[in-house]
């Protein structure tokens, strides 16, 4: 996001010192003023503020929506109350307990999301949050159900008034905007970016989807548990009802959308606008119905009217106007194309050792057998082609080769090992590399980050790393220059041709370093020059060792550059050989042609 | 033994209205995969409705889907209209909020109107039960699922027998291969989301004599609908019928061995514990965003 934006030295510095004296008048002002009622709607505007610069942690950057942060709010205060009263202390002893106890609840919750997408995420936190309503309502000896809990009220002077908490929820907001700006600037940024682009394309460049999706998710939590702590202390009362709003979600979300999610401050800037109008409501129009009409009316304007949100919508406005008449880079020519550096090319062919195997793979769907008991074999070394008639299974074998879709039954053995059993960022890891035959690469982020998103194994210590660090970068542009592309490394990937993604996501892939790249019609809608050119890099990383399997159907170019061919026919493999042997063998032409196809007699013959 | 006979009998009564009130939500799904999480809150207004006419005309609660099912029609159309529509190429996540601010607002509109107190339709067989040998069954309750039934059945062959209804089961199989043979999509979908929302009309009406309910009840309704989908997965009729029975069951054998106060946690719980063991669903439906290949 930031990467795109090319702001003006003028405008930033216009924007830092905006928000450093909105930091500064926040800070200092409890000492000048002394109204309560103020004072009060700033510490509320904080839990919300935290609140959403958490949820746009993982509906911002990984695109999935929580509609139950206000179950860490409950959480939170449910922790501090029972653990002061129970055990003692001050409850401020007990904040970071609240934080931690929000951050498991969230990997619970994750975890039990880990295997499904999308709208069932929405799903798990609506109901966490009422199952967590529930509990406190029932697990009497614990919560003291309806009849809730009486914090002691606090024993400082007087004349501080609210300043621990006042003081406190901004060391958390602040606390919570690092974490928020250090996630996007580190490879699990990158990672939920993926995500929310395009999580299936994400899995094959070997991001641990749910990894990223729990920690996204912890980190979302985290600090609104520990606000949460200090609103139930703050209030000096937990009841099921209060403490488990599901206004307070509508809240939250409504100032990341409002301000505009993935951005860094556009949830603080929503959280303080939303946070007078509940004053408003609760004071002007007693709260209740008026409250709901208020936040649910404005939810449903907001994402009619303005669903980008304040900050990217601003962007975009002094976006478009500074790039007014200046000529776009994309649509222009293809660069220059630079061969790799290292090792001189030799050609090295097939090597005898076969580095894929499949093995009677099937794969219904309902009635359609897609793949029917399927077996072939990719000998290292080699460019292999994939043919078959349209609907013969080409497509669906590679999503099970890497990993996309699981096989109904069938082995698939790579490099010496069974792979068919892992998810696809392990078979990444392994050294399997695909693209997609309508090209999947991250719109919204630029050719490089793109180039730069694919990881070769998971580490925790990794996960801390810059999104794009010196080295990772210098590789990237290596490949880019050797896809020419180089010129397009800070533009948007949306921008770029069908074309230019085809040779971006091929760069892409080569980032993964992989002993065999799977392409799904490399040649499908582009024009000869580019397919000349794809030809070219894919001999010449053949003659670096490169092994590849190509599925095509331009056959001029697969006879040209592939060597051994397999054709497949309704979900098997019917044969396989040399091109030329191929274009004779009566099975082919009859699975191409049918069986009452004739080869046109020679014209003028007897 | 009676008890288990009894409790599964009232299970499955329940499970019909309960698959009645699904059958709305899957079918719009099925053909502009919306996620219409102001279902509930759309339920309740219609159990208001027939509410309001036993209060004030003493029209008989369940008597009165004749009224709330067109009524429901025409708000379902109006909404898509102007709110559904627009968004018809937005992601998912923008429909699920925007429907979620819709039953929030329909929360209000409702509490404005009608107040936050407990209502509920009391005709004259409200409280008398049929005895069939120490097996009791509630005649409201009886009658409720006799209807729900008999409107599941006419939307069933509405769908099935009907051009409109096959326009709309193309467009739920594959939208733009639907569009392609001459289905014009935008009317179908506003047409599909006034059914669906007639649907719930139909099923207030019943809910109004069943349970007791305020402007607040929406959120154990949408928590049932969400899963029944998730029991048995989106987009089908079959599947809205099988995860409410289910749900209806568990619910009530919830109530009958272990606790009332507990009952309410039973449709969460299930998700849960679907979402993990089964994420497909228990139909096998995969309940995800597919992302085109």
């Amino acid at each position: 996001m930031t990467g795109a934006l090319e702001r003006t030295g003028l405008d930033r510095r216009l924007w830092r010192g905006l928000i450093a004296v909105a930091a500064l008048l926040l800070v200092t002002y409890p000492l000048f003023f002394d109204d309560l009622f103020y004072q009060n709607m700033i510490i509320l505007s904080l839990i919300l503020a935290i609140g959403a610069v958490g949820l746009n942690i993982i509906m911002g950057y990984a695109g999935y929506i929580s509609l139950g942060q206000s179950a860490f709010i409950g959480l939170g205060a449910y922790t501090v109350g029972i653990a002061s009263t129970r055990i003692g202390g001050d409850p401020f002893v007990w904040i970071p307990l609240a934080g931690v106890i929000a951050a498991l609840f969230a990997a619970l919750l994750g975890v039990i999301a880990m295997r499904t997408r999308g709208f069932a995420f929405v799903i798990i936190t609506i109901a966490a949050l009422f199952i967590l309503q529930i509990v406190a309502i029932n697990w009497d000896s614990l919560t003291q159900g309806t009849s809730g809990i009486t914090v002691p009220l606090p024993t400082w002077d007087i004349s501080i008034q609210n300043w621990p908490f006042y003081y406190t929820l901004i060391a958390l907001l602040g606390a919570s905007l690092l974490l928020s700006w250090w996630i996007r600037r580190t490879k699990i940024g990158t990672g939920l970016l993926a995500i929310r682009e395009d999580e299936d394309k994400a899995a094959t460049v070997g991001i641990d989807t749910p990894v990223y999706k729990i920690i996204g998710f912890m980190a979302s939590a985290v600090f609104l548990g520990m606000a949460g702590g200090v609103y139930g202390y703050y209030i000096a009362f937990i009841d099921p009802i209060a403490m488990f709003d599901i206004v307070i979600s509508v809240q939250i979300i409504l100032a990341v959308i409002l301000g505009g999610r993935g951005t860094l401050w556009g949830p603080v800037l929503g959280a303080a606008t939303i946070e007078p109008l509940n004053e408003l409501a609760n004071q002007e129009f007693g709260g209740g119905n008026s409250r709901l009409l208020i936040f649910g009316g404005l939810l449903v304007l907001t994402i009619l009217l303005l669903p980008k949100g304040i900050i990217p919508s601003v962007r975009d406005f002094l976006e478009r106007r500074a790039k007014r008449g200046r000529a776009a880079l994309v649509g222009g020519r293809l660069g220059e194309r630079r061969a790799l550096d290292g090792k001189p090319a030799t050609a090295t062919g097939g090597t005898g050792q076969n580095l894929l195997e499949v093995r009677g793979l099937h794969k219904h769907f309902e009635g359609v057998r897609a793949l029917d008991g399927c077996s072939f074999a990719v000998e290292a070394g080699t460019i292999t082609g994939l043919i078959g008639p349209n609907g013969s299974g080409k497509t669906t074998a590679f999503n099970l080769i890497g990993g996309t879709m699981g096989a109904d039954a069938g082995e698939v053995w790579f490099d010496g090992e069974r792979i068919d059993r892992l998810p696809p960022w392990r078979r990444a890891y392994a050294g399997l590399g695909r693209t997609f035959q309508i090209t999947r690469v991250f719109t919204d982020m630029t050719v490089l980050e793109n180039v730069v998103a694919p990881l070769r194994s998971f580490s925790w210590r990794q996960l801390r790393a810059g999104a794009v660090s010196g080295e990772e970068a210098a590789r990237a542009d290596d490949l880019l220059a050797f896809a020419g592309m180089a010129e397009y490394r800070d533009e948007r990937a949306e921008a770029l041709s069908f074309g230019q993604r085809k040779l971006v996501e091929l760069a892409q892939v080569l980032m993964l370093d992989p002993k065999l790249i799977l392409l799904d019609e490399p040649a499908g809608g582009i024009n000869p020059t580019l397919i000349a050119r794809i030809a070219d890099m894919i001999r010449e990383l053949n003659a670096r060792g490169k092994t590849f399997l190509i599925v095509e159907h331009n056959m001029p170019l697969v006879l040209g550059l592939c060597d051994p061919v397999l054709v497949l026919a309704s979900g098997e493999c019917i044969c396989a050989g040399a091109p030329d042997e191929i274009q004779r063998d009566p099975q082919v032409l009859d699975a191409y042609l049918g069986a009452d196809f004739k080869l046109e007699e020679p014209v003028g013959a007897p | 033994m009676t008890e288990f006979i009894q409790a599964t009998a009232f299970g499955l009564l329940i499970g019909g209205v309960y698959a009645l009130f699904a059958s709305g939500l899957t079918l719009i799904f099925g053909v502009m995969k919306v996620i219409n999480i102001a279902h509930g809150a759309l339920l309740i207004l219609g159990a208001f409705l027939a509410f309001t006419l036993w209060e004030q005309l003493g029209i008989d609660p369940l008597a009165s889907i004749v009224i709330t099912t067109p009524a429901m029609f025409v708000l379902g159309w109006l909404i898509y209209r102007t709110m559904i529509g627009p968004l018809r190429s937005a992601p998912l996540s923008s429909t699920v909020l925007l429907t979620f601010g819709l039953a929030l607002v329909c929360e209000a509109v409702m509490g404005l109107a009608w107040g936050n107190n407990s209502r509920s339709a009391r005709p004259s067989y409200f409280d008398q039960s049929f005895d069939l040998s120490g097996i009791v069954l509630p005649k409201a309750q009886v009658y409720a699922s006799i209807v729900a039934v008999l409107v599941l059945a006419l939307l069933w062959l509405f769908l099935n027998r009907t051009w409109t209804g096959r326009a709309i089961r193309a467009a739920s199989a594959n939208v733009q291969g639907a569009a392609l043979v001459g289905v014009n999509i935008a009317k179908v979908s506003a047409l599909t989301f006034a059914v669906g929302i007639a649907t719930v009309g139909a099923a207030g009406s019943m809910v109004s004599v069943l349970y007791p309910f305020l402007p607040g009840s929406h959120y154990i309704w949408i928590a049932r609908v969400l899963s029944i989908i998730v029991l048995g997965g989106l987009g089908s009729l079959q599947g809205a019928v099988i995860g409410a029975m289910l749900l209806g069951l568990a619910e009530v054998y919830t109530q009958t061995y272990i606790s009332t106060a507990w009952a309410t946690a039973v449709p969460y719980v299930l998700i849960f514990l679907v979402l993990f063991f089964r994420p497909q669903g228990l139909m096998g439906t995969r309940l995800r965003e597919d992302v085109a290949v």
